[in-house]
């Protein structure tokens, strides 16, 4: 074959610029880490990339979520703890107090107890979440508090008005996966959450039968202690238990969901790695290669560019 | 003595012959590094003999032309070979500049140890980046509503509106860069096209005087392939030696005349096109660099473009028709969450974004701490939607991406295919038409002995006339 002159050099130009071309591109790839940075270095890997790093960014959101009700689960439990010592001491008292042997005057004392019982069950019911203010157990109709009492000339509770309702927010926790750690405080309907104080499905109205209770104690009427007051004290007794296993259940299942979400994230931050990043040992030893071949084309050409016939010419 | 005058002439021929010869070395070696140059070749002949009573007797050499060494297939097949490599030129630069206004990148931490580095994050201004936000703040204002997740969320709705807003004006203004490029193509080419009849005239006037136009074939090569890299065409060469040039039927350089040039002109959608400037013809390119920013501009930029507002107007209704039936903590309900109905124009509520406290969160106009509308809006993520191919937000937006990074990728391919063919064709015609020194200094030797030794001949010519000379006298 016949070789101009010229064709040394543009033949050379053009290796060069396909070696150097070739080692930007690994020395970009080494430096980034990513084999894919821009959608047309791999369309595929950087679509699937992409849907990666969404749902990236929404497992770690649903974290945020989780751990938002986990302090929240957490905040319900200490009022459920404390309504759990409330039902136990009432109960104490009921059974204490429809003894025979009871004079008015213990009765009264007892009374009194069950108004300190009040007082706290109310101020549970009130409880608002530290973390954002909102009351815990006054369903979503939270802008104010939810339960208002009235109360006679003694300061003594003798109703007590429920002003929230009995739904409950949903949180995403998941993809389509909700939940929640709110109870509502009344749920008189029968179906839906069931309700922390008044309860219809389950029997339960604690500050109604603590009010109950109080009145036949400040009357006397140890018999309605007996047969009526401590059973409806055993119904609230066993709607707190209920209460206190389902936030136990809720917690259990916070626990699940950020392990899920936690183990997602380390699975998608390897999937996206997969696709986008660059196979360091692999890219190296390419580099090395393009960098060879970039200084044997230099040697060469700088050889053979230099002689022609005229170096032999005299 | 008549033999002798006879030799002296023969070796006058031959002096005369190898200078030409030589002549043809220097211009070949001069334009050794000159675009576009052919070799030329000097044709030697031997000139005619003369009868004798002893038969014919020759009468040296003479030069019968001086040749061009081309190879008309090689020049065809670079033409047509420019007309692929300018179309996918063309599409690559038009989808390159998308891609860059698209922002959508990935970006690295760099590399550490082992086989695989640390990983990919998308760049903060993609649309990828900021729709995912949107939905990651409605989930986090359905955990905790209050005033400050609600600001979060009208935050990331203007973001993802500007994005919006940001790529369709980015997609609008190449449009009308890839215009202005088509028009100056057009002119380049109405330049060329003009310069290969005024070439076509020059040349058949020096070929009609007996001489040879080789510098100016040279020439019109170098302007048929820069035109062919603009636009397709066909030549065709007819009777009487002249070129014509045609671009998609349309014949616009017969022989010496121009009969037509190229315009740009509005079909009524901004998207201009190309025809023929006074015959009003509307042509149907098949390649050059004009076609493929025609193509980039009119397939794949706007498929994107309209793909990009249908995302943009479902996103908008798919949250408007949850939002608005939701009721804010006054109780008004009906208001919009985002306004507009493509890329273009899609804007956050203005109302809400001056007072994000009038969130619509709440699917009950009493239950003011009712999150329902958080949670139905940041469910949008994972839902699939009919309007888009049933695909989810992010996954359609994913497929646009992709899209556009196959036709980019496609572009950047045969971009690399075509220069390899075109190299391998530059580098065949070269070995056809190319200078090479080392020939050229062999035929310079060569040449330079013929002359001495012709001198020579003339010295001997000489010493043997003043010998006859001699014997007279003596």
């Amino acid at each position: 074959m016949r070789i101009a002159t010229n064709s040394y050099s543009d033949s050379m130009l053009n290796q060069f610029n396909t070696l150097a071309a070739q080692q930007y591109t690994l020395q970009n790839q080494v430096s980034t880490g990513l084999s894919v940075q821009a959608p047309s270095d791999d369309p595929t890997a950087m679509q699937n990339t992409l849907s990666d790093i969404e749902q990236q960014a929404a497992q770690t959101q649903y974290s945020a979520n989780i751990s938002t009700l986990q302090t929240r689960a957490t905040s319900v439990d200490s009022v459920l703890q404390s309504l759990q010592t409330v039902v136990s001491q009432a109960g104490e008292i009921a059974t204490s107090a429809g003894s025979a042997t009871n004079s008015q005057s213990d009765l009264n004392n007892y009374a009194d107890q069950v108004n300190t019982l009040i007082n706290q069950v109310v101020n549970d019911a009130n409880t608002k979440d530290p973390s954002t203010g909102q009351y815990l157990f006054g369903g979503t109709a939270s802008g104010s508090a939810p339960f208002s009492t009235t109360t006679d000339a003694n300061g003594n509770v003798t109703a007590v008005t429920y002003n929230g309702n009995s739904t409950v927010n949903q949180t995403p926790i998941g993809a389509g996966l909700t939940t929640t750690a709110d109870i509502p405080g009344v749920n008189s309907g029968s179906n839906g959450a069931r309700g922390l104080i008044t309860d219809s499905q389950s029997g339960a109205d604690l500050l109604n039968h603590l009010i109950q209770l109080r009145d036949d104690l400040n009357s006397g009427d140890t018999t309605a202690i007996t047969n009526t007051d401590s059973a409806n004290i055993q119904k609230d007794q066993n709607n707190v238990a209920y209460q206190v296993a389902n936030n136990g259940i809720t917690q259990n299942q916070l626990t699940n969901a950020s392990t899920f979400a936690s183990s997602s994230n380390t699975n998608l931050t390897q999937m996206i790695s997969n696709s986008s990043s660059a196979n360091l040992m692999n890219v190296m030893v390419e580099l090395n290669q393009a960098q060879t071949a970039y200084q044997a084309a230099l040697e060469s050409s700088a050889k053979i560019m230099q002689t022609s016939l005229v170096n032999y010419l005299s | 003595m008549v033999g002798l005058f006879n030799t002296l002439d023969l070796a006058k021929r031959s002096l005369q012959t190898q200078e030409t010869a030589i002549q043809v070395t220097g211009q070949n070696i001069a334009n050794v590094n000159t675009t576009g140059y052919s070799r030329q070749t000097v044709n030697i002949t031997e000139s005619p003999d003369v009868q004798t009573p002893v038969g014919s007797e020759g009468t040296g050499t003479e030069v019968a032309g001086i040749d061009q060494v081309v190879s008309d297939l090689l020049n065809s097949q670079i033409q047509s070979q420019n007309s692929t490599s300018g179309y996918w030129t063309g599409q690559q630069t038009a989808l390159q500049s998308a891609q860059n206004g698209l922002d959508e990148f990935l970006n690295g931490s760099g590399a550490t140890t082992g086989t695989s580095s640390s990983s990919a994050s998308t760049t903060d201004s993609g649309l990828s980046g900021q729709l995912s936000a949107l939905f990651n703040a409605f989930s986090a204002l359905a955990a905790s509503p209050s005033l400050s997740t609600e600001q979060a969320a009208v935050a990331a709705g203007q973001s993802v509106t500007s994005s919006f807003n940001q790529i369709s004006s980015q997609l609008g203004s190449l449009k009308s860069t890839l215009n202005s490029s088509l028009t100056q193509n057009v002119a380049s080419a109405n330049k060329l096209l003009s310069q290969i009849a005024g070439l076509n005239q020059q040349i058949s006037s020096t070929e009609a005087g007996g001489g040879t136009a080789n510098s100016l074939l040279d020439q019109r090569e170098q302007d048929l392939e820069n035109l062919s890299q603009l636009v397709n065409i066909s030549t065709s060469t007819d009777s009487s030696g002249n070129l014509d040039v045609s671009i998609s039927g349309q014949m616009l350089v017969a022989g010496r005349t121009q009969l037509d040039s190229l315009q740009t002109y509005d079909p009524g959608n901004g998207n201009l096109l190309v025809q023929t400037a006074t015959g009003g013809a509307d042509l149907t390119l098949t390649g050059g660099q004009m076609q493929g920013t025609i193509d980039a501009r009119d397939g794949t930029l706007a498929t994107m473009q309209s793909n990009l507002d249908t995302l943009a107007s479902n996103l908008a209704s798919s949250v408007n028709s949850i939002y608005s039936a939701g009721y804010n903590s006054s109780g008004a309900t009906g208001g919009n969450f985002f306004n507009g109905t493509d890329a273009s124009d899609l804007s956050v509520s203005q109302s809400l974004a001056n007072d994000p406290s009038t969130f619509q969160l709440s699917a009950s106009a009493t239950a003011t701490g009712d999150n329902s509308v958080a949670v139905n809006l940041s469910n949008l993520a994972s839902t699939t939607q009919s309007g888009l191919n049933s695909q989810t937000f992010g996954n359609y937006y994913g497929s646009i991406v992709a899209n556009l990074g196959n036709g980019l990728s496609n572009a950047n391919t045969e971009v690399t295919n075509q220069s390899a063919v075109g190299e391998m064709l530059s580098q065949q015609r070269s070995s056809v038409s190319g200078v090479s020194l080392d020939e050229e200094l062999t035929n310079m030797m060569t040449f330079q002995q013929a002359y001495e030794a012709s001198a020579q001949v003339v010295t001997t010519v000489n010493t043997l006339m003043g010998d006859t000379l001699a014997m007279k006298t003596s």
